[in-house]
């Protein structure tokens, strides 16, 4: 064992016994980094590792996605820890800081380099890079079947041989090789003489500027050497990273000139050029000594698939019908779910609980608080279960089979004009089903601008839930043309998504468009198991992060409708009082009703409880004392309305061409509301509230999907004002202006 | 010549980078060097971004990017 090794696992063990050092290097748990390029398969062998063991979160202080995994194998503890997915150590994505930062201070044991096998050459360009950190390192040739298939050979010995580090063939989704990988990784951290992988030579001359720059720093900077892996804090300082240089206060740029001068007078003054030409040299080098392909290259699938998914007049068709296919997947196939949940939670559930609580002689408040507190309330978070697990299958199918980066293709120059990425149509796109779904699958989006960019326009997407508010609306004041009123708020909502972009384009998110280069990668049919693990990870973090917020939002307005005590009329709850205060501020857009305003605060549970609690102040149902089903009826119901969603979410998908879950359904008679709307609007006082509805603040749960994908409540905040504004500039423009005009007054 | 410049199924060679910083960085790392051979594949459907082969796989890129990136044609 090399000293510095055994200085660092003394280190690690502070604390522990004095004989931790004699104890068995297997004993200790061996922490393994898996690094590797984006579409290598690396999520898909961790996957295939690790499985239900793997956990979910975040790297600390950004929301690019952390899984680990602490397991055993063979009477070995072994933590996994994925890094992003990166096809460079550069210091300039979030990516890539994140996978170097790792690796430079927490120092794992090993580092398992996951290669794509048919796609040597760039995917060993990494592994120069990861080899500089002097950290043992195992390689995982993945996608090794498919390279056979290819007729590629690799020869592997030669392949270890020259990099001095263990490979092994895997294939991830057939699983084969997991085994043999895991046994490389305690060998590998067992043998003292296989740790530290051999440095690859770089050249003469930049060796010699290495050998220089060292010496130098051996003068009065010794002490970085205990801080980084020697070879890599010599190559950064060499490069000029601007991120070593920041971190080590390395201020002796005159070392590194008197270092880079003769390597700069040999190949020229641009160091980043010199030392992408050599570490890819090194990769090419390699790749032509072990590879060995057929002779004459076959016009591989994708090129065939790509020839008709990309082509010049098929592009957008078949881009637009594989959008049609994965919303109404999405929504179709999911509502009946949703619906079913929130039935269940109104009816047995509720009735379950008055019955409980009537038994043990509790106070009716607490039958109150219970039904609609707290059944509502997990209840309307379990609603949104169905979309969500629906939308990150699909998402994560999208991005697995190599489709979404030709749909960021074809898209991007409509997108890039408002200043998007072609990867944001999706999630707008999701956002007109619901926005919640939209937030979150805004993590297709690498660069940290354009994901919030998208996620600031994705509330003017006109939801789902807002529908139930134009169609009472638009039914009760313009029957006829209802149609036309209500795709008119759509249109007005992407008008305005497509000015603010450009608005935000040039004020908030001034300054240079992000980076689009993008890697077109080979189709491939991603692992079901792989699919599902990742779709329930994603559920799960929603059910336990957002969920247990928008619980507590809940809760708190039930408390808010409610209190004071004994509170008869709604417009006497703090609520109700809330709505008059706010009334007078709504007046000049035509609604300055408390009645209006108590309804919109609502509203900012879920857009659609606006129509429910209109239809309370409105047209409030006389109480009928509530029957409770007994309990073995109320226990059928539950299974038989479940077959119900069941064959519902089938026969959405099947029966119709259009979106079913879309259209609007009149579950309960609205007449009475329509009818007693008339009394405080007109046509264009209802036009006008549509539109508020339309704009106004985002709805809770996207407020805690905004928290939780971009871990502040920054880009909340900025939506927050923006669309109030928004709102209430927009309302009022056309209330005043149809005023003036005569219009529907 | 630049690449933004070739036509679909046109080879060539690149002969420099003009672009700086990040961009210029992730060029290099996506192994966009000079005296690598490259071929244009493809226009996107609305005329940007293209696809080209280098390095025996697919990139894509804006326009704007390739603008920077010159070449020599070679078939």
């Amino acid at each position: 064992m090399s000293s510095q090794l055994c200085e660092r696992i003394e280190t690690k063990e502070e604390g522990a016994s004095l004989g931790a050092n004699l104890q068995p290097v297997e004993k200790r748990t061996i922490t393994v980094a898996v690094a590797g390029n984006p579409n290598c398969g690396k999520s898909t062998l961790i996957n295939a590792i690790a499985g239900s063991r793997l956990q979910v979160g975040n790297w600390a202080g950004v929301t690019v996605e952390k899984k680990e995994a602490s397991f055993e194998f063979r009477g070995n503890r072994i933590r996994l820890v994925d890094l992003p997915g990166t096809y460079s150590l550069s210091p300039y994505t979030q990516e890539e800081i994140i996978a170097r930062d790792y690796l430079v201070h927490e120092r794992p044991d090993l580092i398992v380099n996951v290669v794509d096998s048919t796609n040597l050459e760039r995917n060993l360009y990494l592994t120069v890079q990861i080899l500089e950190l002097g950290i043992p390192v195992v390689l995982a040739l993945n996608i090794f079947d498919e390279a056979k298939a290819k007729g590629f050979t690799i020869d592997v010995a030669a392949l270890q041989q020259m990099l001095g580090v263990v490979a092994v063939p895997t294939s991830a989704i057939k699983k084969s090789g997991l085994d043999e990988l895991l046994q490389a990784v305690l060998d590998t951290a067992r043998q003292p003489e296989r740790r530290a992988p051999r440095a690859l030579n770089y050249g003469v001359d930049i060796e010699a500027a290495l050998e220089m720059l060292s010496r130098s720093l051996q003068g009065g900077h010794a002490g970085l050497f205990k801080q980084y892996p020697k070879r890599w804090l010599l190559l950064k300082l060499l490069e000029q990273d601007p991120r070593m240089v920041e971190e080590t206060g390395y201020a002796d740029r005159q070392a590194v000139e008197v270092a880079l001068s003769h390597l700069k007078s040999a190949h020229g003054d641009d160091i980043e050029s010199i030392m992408a030409e050599a570490r890819y040299g090194l990769a090419s080098g390699l790749t032509r000594e072990v590879l060995e392909k057929p002779e004459f290259r076959q016009t591989e699938l994708t090129e065939k698939i790509d020839r008709i998914v990309l082509n010049r007049f098929l592009g957008i068709p078949i881009f637009l019908a594989a959008m049609w296919l994965v919303f109404k997947l999405t929504f179709d196939l999911s509502k009946p779910f949703g619906d079913w949940i929130g039935d269940m939670a109104a009816g047995p559930f509720k009735h379950w609980a008055t019955t409980l609580i009537t038994a043990v002689g509790a106070p009716d408040w607490t039958i109150s608080l219970a039904t609609e507190g707290v059944i509502s309330g997990v209840g309307f978070v379990l609603a949104f279960v169905p979309v969500i697990f629906l939308m990150m299958f699909f998402i994560t199918f999208l991005e697995g089979s190599g489709y979404m980066a030709r749909a960021a293709f074809v898209m991007d120059r409509a997108m890039h004009s408002i200043g998007l990425h072609g990867k944001s149509f999706i999630p707008m796109l999701l956002g007109f089903g619901c926005n919640v779904p939209g937030i979150y699958a805004t993590r297709t989006l690498e660069n940290p601008r354009d994901k919030a960019l998208t996620a600031l326009l994705i509330p003017l997407m006109s939801c789902g839930a807002r529908l139930p508010v134009y169609v009472v609306f638009a039914g009760a004041f313009f029957a006829a043309s209802s149609g036309t009123v209500i795709w008119s708020l759509y249109v007005l909502g992407i008008a305005l998504a497509i000015a603010m972009g450009m608005i935000f384009k040039k004020t908030l998110f001034r300054g240079d468009a992000p980076i689009f280069i993008m890697e077109l990668p080979p189709y491939r049919m991603p692992s079901f198991h792989s699919l599902c693990l990742h779709t329930w990870e994603k559920g799960k973090h929603f059910l336990v992060k957002a969920g247990t917020y928008i619980f507590a939002v809940s809760i708190i307005v039930w408390f808010l409708l409610n209190l004071p005590w004994g509170v008869q009329h709604k417009q006497d709850s703090y609520l109700g009082k809330a709505g008059q205060a706010v009334a007078p501020a709504l007046a000049p857009l035509g609604f300055g009703t408390w009645q209006a305003a108590s309804s919109l605060i609502t509203g900012v549970i879920a857009k659609e409880i606006v129509v429910g609690t209109m239809g309370e102040i409105y047209a409030p149902k006389k109480e009928e004392a509530q029957k409770i089903p007994p309990f073995m009826e109320d226990a059928k119901e539950v299974a038989v309305s479940f077959g119900k969603a069941v064959q519902e979410s089938i026969g959405n998908v099947t029966s119709t061409f259009g979106i079913s879950s879309l259209a609007p359904d009149e579950k309960e008679d609205r007449s009475s509301l329509k009818s007693a709307l008339h009394q405080d609007f007109t046509p264009l006082k209802a036009y006008a509230f549509m539109v508020f509805v339309l704009l106004y603040m985002p709805c809770m749960v996207v407020a805690f999907a905004m928290r939780q994908e971009f871990g502040s409540w920054k880009w909340f905040g900025v939506a927050f004002l923006y669309q109030t504004a928004l709102a209430w500039g927009m309302v009022c423009l056309i209330y005043q202006a149809g005023s003036l005009l005569g219009l529907g007054v | 010549m630049n690449l933004a410049g070739l036509k679909p199924g046109q080879k060539g060679r690149i002969t420099s980078i003009g672009s700086v910083g990040p961009l210029k960085r992730r060029l290099l790392d996506m192994g966009v060097l000079v005296g690598e051979p490259v071929k244009v594949e493809k226009v996107a459907p609305m005329g940007d971004p293209i696809e080209v082969r280098i390095k025996s796989y697919s990139l894509s890129l804006r326009k704007s990017e390739a603008e920077a990136i010159g070449v020599e044609v070679s078939e």
